[in-house]
């Protein structure tokens, strides 16, 4: 008997023990449920979300951005501009990539030069060609040049990766791909085609260290999976939830809704070359048919939030008092009624299956109400972005879209939908023209400001667009998982935190 | 034998260059993945520049050749989307493929053959007909739906699988039923025919009033015979269950081949989907030779270059 009481006491001593260090050290391992899986893991390659969650822990930027958005050193400490054209950074001495190798200023200009070399074709140059030079000035300091003032240039930046030189030099580009090593807060651990990349903490990282030892990014391409992925406790966080999926995780035992609103803004866009819309009465009345706060409330569950300018208060060129034409379907009614015969001309809807159809549903509800003739025409992303920048002729009369230039600046916004030298832009607008030019040349917040209070009232007044609202990021979490979104769609692990 | 198995290599190498050339134009109908690529910032010159890069500026003819050129050396090509050989992709996910397909198919076979053994041989019976009913209802509901409301019964509820994902047999069984069950009924309802059309046959009545058990009589004779048609339905139904699982591998996350090939149609990421098709094509006719071989085997009395025996 006696006997017997002890040797449950060992047993239940041992149990204490065994488990003891587990709940120490909390969370070991992170499942995250992604929608595909990365294209590719070399982030000066392929630019896509689902590469850009996985690898922006792999490697460090020059510059990043923190919750709140704004603009902070990573590798470099500092930055100050010589001229209009050129800056300086100064890096960190302490940073050292995977393999061991120290991260020097050599490999910052080299990575600058890799992803805007032609040759190199990375998908990627559109966000850095400005850049036309990068150069080593000292072991700890790089300047960089760019083809005219580029006020947009530290917001395209964050999004730059440092890659080591002398590695990428010696496997060359396909390798490296498939074996990625960087100096971020985790290492490449293994890729496993079509289920899932992991990654181990690196336990050696400069800055804050990620709280998993290890972490899993799975390709789980239904949404309503990934719910019941977290349901059931086989994942911690899965990406991309609409709020109808989102609603079945508010009862959850296991999971709960994190959403934030991001730098995406959803809009629609008319062709004032394309009848019935070369009439400006009929381009304001689609803008006073809308009813932007019964979309965001009655259709998208109240993440998301109305915008009154084709920005986000996350970007740099948001003026804070813009007014958008008001809601008021009799306006609507009457100035579709004045036009006449006009207004009767068909109206093409175009969208893709990868936007909300909910919402294109609604548009074409309450434009109809107002008296417009609208058909939606849904074709695939490939098809839609070949009409989208095909020209004046081959631009849809309307499209849905929801943009992100993943800069948080209004020159990635505004200037490639309404410039008349964009693919993408079929306005034409001297008086536009002139202020996008304006605010893109100047380094000057103020000049900046000012010039796109120009282009939001000229959008407001002759509507070109309609901007709709700024798109939430609806994510699933497990309960125990602290973490911030943020704006810029970023999913950094060393920012999360698990609370048991 | 040996005229037959000629003639149907050439016929297998026709309607294979045939599927290949069609699916070549027939992608590049509706443009390339530059615009896919590049982003929203990006200007005319760079799409242009990126375009040129890719290899999407040539004439179509000249890409057609380059194309030909490549698949006579058996190189399949890089994705231009994902950065690796189109066959290390097609590679990694043909096992997962053929588990799916080979669970699907049992959970096919092994219910639908029994089954319509059961409604041939008790094809009055009240239980005969409820049967049946089930087997059309499992038949009739949408993979994307009995496939979310098996996750939510056994891994989410009850807990006893994974809800997605691979790994273990464990994973295998949810997918493998929900894909199943779609040619289950097909199996029993061939076999059901086949078997009923056997036993009106006049050697099945004399062995019956001679006292033959059925047990043995299905053994012995009835199977073999009514195998044929169930032969055939295989073939086809492989064929399907390799092509068309894109919705259950979308569903239960499960890395097949169906979920690369419309990733990779959506993303136009041609030289996939070329070498996916080329593949399929391939396999498709493999299995209809093979099944021909097989008729043989099971009834001697077909031959198979043509003469009578």
């Amino acid at each position: 008997m006696v006997r017997r009481g002890r040797g449950l006491a060992a047993v239940v001593l041992g149990l204490c023990l065994a488990a003891a260090p587990g709940a120490l050290l909390a969370k070991e391992k992170l499942t995250v449920d992604l929608v595909n899986e990365p294209s590719s893991l070399d982030p000066h390659v392929q630019w896509n979300p689902d590469s850009y969650y996985v690898y922006r822990n792999i490697f460090d930027n020059l510059i990043t951005r923190d919750d709140k958005g704004n603009i902070v050193p990573q590798v470099a400490t500092s930055w100050k501009y010589l001229s209009d054209t050129e800056i300086e950074f100064t890096l960190r001495d302490d940073v050292t990539f995977h393999d061991g190798q120290k991260l020097t200023a050599e490999d910052v200009a080299f990575s600058v030069q890799r992803i805007t070399d032609p040759k190199f074709a990375s998908p990627q140059l559109g966000q850095f060609n400005k850049i036309i030079k990068a150069e080593v000035t000292s072991p700890t300091t790089v300047k960089l040049t760019t083809d005219g003032p580029y006020p947009a240039l530290l917001g395209q930046l964050v999004k730059l990766s440092i890659v080591p030189k002398h590695l990428v030099d010696a496997v060359g580009k396909d390798a490296f791909n498939l074996k990625p090593v960087g100096s971020g807060p985790y290492k490449f651990d293994g890729w496993q085609r079509g289920v899932q990349v992991t990654l181990t903490a690196n336990d050696k990282y400069w800055g804050t260290k990620g709280p998993f030892a290890s972490v899993a990014f799975r390709a789980v391409p239904d949404a309503a999976t990934r719910v019941a992925n977290l349901q059931a406790g086989t994942s911690d966080l899965a990406v991309t939830l609409d709020s109808d999926l989102a609603a079945q995780l508010k009862n959850s035992p296991k999971a709960k809704v994190l959403s934030v609103l991001t730098e995406r803004v959803a809009y629609l866009r008319l062709n004032p070359a394309k009848p019935p819309f070369d009439n400006a009465k009929i381009r304001q009345a689609v803008a006073h048919a809308i009813d932007k706060e019964a979309m965001v409330e009655g259709v998208l569950g109240g993440y998301d939030k109305p915008v009154p300018q084709m920005l986000t208060p996350a970007h740099v060129g948001w003026v804070n008092d813009i007014e958008a034409p008001s809601y008021d379907s009799k306006k609507a009614q009457a100035l579709v009624k004045e036009a006449g015969e006009g207004g009767k001309a068909e109206i093409e809807l175009a969208t893709s299956p990868v936007f909300d159809q909910r919402i294109v549903q609604a548009i074409q509800q309450m434009l109809s109400e107002a008296g417009l003739n609208v058909k939606i025409n849904m074709s695939d992303m490939a098809s839609y972005l070949k009409r989208a920048q095909g020209g004046i002729d081959a631009t849809p009369s309307l499209s849905f879209g929801r943009w992100s230039c993943s800069c948080q600046d209004a020159d990635g916004v505004l200037f490639p939908l309404l410039h008349k030298s964009s693919s993408w832009s079929v306005y034409r607008n001297p008086k536009a023209d002139e202020l996008l030019e304006q605010a893109r040349q100047s380094l000057d917040d103020k000049v900046r400001l000012a010039a796109y209070r120009g282009v939001h009232e000229i959008v407001a007044q002759d509507v070109p667009l309609v901007p709709l609202y700024q798109s939430a990021a609806i994510y699933g979490a497990a309960k125990e998982l602290e973490w911030q979104p943020s704006p810029s769609e970023s999913l950094f692990l060393n920012r999360m935190t698990w609370k048991d | 034998m040996r005229r037959f198995l000629l003639r149907r290599l050439g016929q297998v190498i026709g309607t294979i260059f045939g599927v290949v050339t069609l699916i070549f134009f027939l992608q590049r109908l509706t443009g390339d993945p530059t615009y896919l690529l590049v982003p929203e910032t990006a200007t005319q010159a760079d799409i242009d520049a990126m375009r040129a890069a890719l290899g999407f500026d040539r004439p179509l003819i000249v890409q057609y050749l380059a194309f030909l050129k490549q698949i006579a050396s058996f190189d399949l090509g890089r994705s231009v989307i994902q950065n690796v050989p189109v066959w290390d992709i097609i590679a990694s996910r043909l096992p997962y493929t053929l588990q799916l397909a080979g669970g699907a198919l049992l959970v096919a076979c092994g219910l639908g053959i029994p089954v319509g053994i059961i409604l041939a041989l008790y094809r009055d019976h009240p239980a005969s007909r409820l049967l049946a009913s089930v087997v059309l209802a499992a038949q009739s509901m949408p993979t994307f739906w009995s496939g979310i409301i098996l996750i939510l019964i056994f891994a989410v509820t009850l807990g006893w699988l994974p809800p997605s994902s691979t790994g273990g047999i464990e994973h295998l069984i949810m997918p493998s039923i929900a894909l199943g069950l779609l040619s289950m009924a097909t199996f029993a309802r061939i076999t059901r025919t086949s078997l009923l059309d056997e036993l009106s046959k006049e050697y099945v009545r004399t062995a019956r009033s001679r006292g033959v058990p059925m047990g043995l009589l299905l053994r012995r004779h009835l199977a073999r015979n009514a195998s044929i048609p169930v032969i055939t339905v295989a073939a086809l139904e492989i064929s399907n269950l390799l092509a068309g699982a894109v919705i259950v591998e979308t569903v239960f996350a499960w890395p097949g081949l169906g979920q690369v090939t419309v990733q990779s149609i959506l993303a136009r990421d041609f030289l996939v989907v070329q070498g996916i098709v080329l593949l399929g094509a391939f396999v498709t006719v493999a299995l209809n030779l093979a099944a021909d071989l097989l008729y043989s085997a099971v009834d001697p009395r077909i031959r198979l270059d043509g003469s009578r025996r």
